[in-house]
């Protein structure tokens, strides 16, 4: 009897074995990272995007502000326009969930992004009850789970990953309807980092002035989104791109206020704003 | 005649490993994609019943399982096949299609990608 269960745990051992490279995780082999869905290849592997649409692997990494668990896998949950993708995209403003089961399958899962602009995706959401679509884009206005206002600390960094990167984003120029996230106390951070005095932007959501200085190289820190009702009341200098839009945001497409005036860049822009 | 029905069942059901991985790579032709030959692959790990060979240079082996769920229990095997490489392991009904871009031939992943799509 005590040789069979030594038997046992010896075959246990030897299968667990086979896929014990990294620590004993059994779904996948040696330096193998699993991936599901389509996601942008690091530069350093080539670039662009990996159109494999069902689980995968890879031996390159996952980073942990694009990339989300989903089922073991690493889902992506970026703009796939950032990195070249060209096939069907839709267009969304500001955080919102994304019901990754609805787009490659697997457990039900609801991850949430965080991009706090105009972004894209490749998959369009799953409940219409959610969102409102204005001016072509998807604006989330449900009521967001806690899960999602928890989490945003963590994940609110890809903004600064994405203000810097220079591509065609959506161009969102009509008002957030009511209810969008955006406007939601929540999801406004009150901080912007302060690089070098430059533009003073005035806040009227609140009752006198709050002013946010804004570096003069033109980078809002992470977390720059701004609330409905926010202009910037000094004109940039042409160094500067600040993108403050109807009813928020940091993000590109979004409408650029300064100087008492207003134009857009179509999107065109170098970063985030 | 009871008999030959049996018979014939029996024949039905010993190749339709064989039927089914034909028909997998024939759609994969038909779609466009490029298969070698597939020849049987002998004390495979992944399975009694497989085949190997290449489509557009990506190594692939099909292997046939008696029901979906064995093919299915099978992927994490398929993935040791494929080892430090791009690659994949899915089943499709009974079958195991395991790929793997030893050439570094598919960057973007579209070769991969059909194998699995264009499966019947």
């Amino acid at each position: 009897m005590r040789k069979t269960a030594i038997l046992i745990v010896l075959a246990s051992l030897t299968a667990g074995a086979a896929f014990a490279d990294d620590g004993g995780n059994p779904h996948h082999y040696g330096r193998q990272v699993r991936f599901v869905g389509i996601h942008p290849i690091p530069r350093s592997e080539g670039g662009g995007m990996c159109n494999i649409e069902g689980p995968h692997v890879h031996i390159y990494a996952a980073n942990k502000l694009e990339y989300r668990d989903h089922d073991g896998d690493n889902y992506f949950v970026g703009d796939p326009v950032a990195y070249h993708y060209d096939g069907p995209k839709y267009a969304y403003k500001g955080p919102h969930p994304i019901h990754v089961d609805a787009v490659v399958g697997g457990e039900p899962d609801t991850e949430y992004c965080y991009i706090e602009g105009p972004h894209y995706h490749y998959f369009r959401p799953v409940d219409d009850a959610e969102f409102r679509v204005a001016g072509d884009a998807y604006f989330y206005v449900g009521t967001p789970p806690q899960a999602f206002i928890e989490a945003r600390p963590a994940y609110i960094g890809i903004n600064a990953t994405y203000r810097p990167l220079v591509y065609t984003r959506p161009v969102v120029e009509v008002e957030a309807p009511s209810g969008w996230i955006g406007a939601r106390a929540e999801f406004v951070t009150p901080g912007v980092v302060v690089e070098t005095p430059g533009v003073i932007v005035e806040d009227h959501r609140h009752h006198g002035r709050e002013a946010v200085v804004v570096g003069g190289g033109g980078v809002v820190g992470v977390g720059a989104s701004v609330g409905v009702g926010v202009t910037v009341v000094a004109p940039p200098p042409p160094s500067i791109s600040i993108g403050i839009g109807v009813g928020v945001g940091v993000g590109g497409g979004a409408v650029i206020r300064g100087g008492g005036h207003e134009h857009h860049d179509n999107g065109r822009h170098r970063g985030w704003r | 005649m009871k008999k030959l029905a049996l018979i014939l069942v029996l024949a039905a059901c010993g190749s339709g490993g064989n039927a089914s991985r034909d028909a997998l790579i024939a759609a994969w032709k038909t779609g466009g994609l490029a298969p070698s030959a597939f020849t049987a692959v002998k004390d495979s790990p992944v399975g009694k019943d497989c085949q190997a060979g290449t489509v557009n240079s990506i190594d692939v082996m099909v292997c046939s399982y008696a029901t979906a769920d064995e093919a299915k229990t099978a992927q994490d095997l398929g993935l040791k096949w494929v080892g430090d490489t791009t690659g994949i392991s899915r089943a499709k009904g009974s079958l195991l299609i395991v790929a793997a871009d030893r050439k570094k031939s598919d960057p973007k992943g579209d070769t991969i990608n059909k194998l699995v799509k264009l499966a019947p």
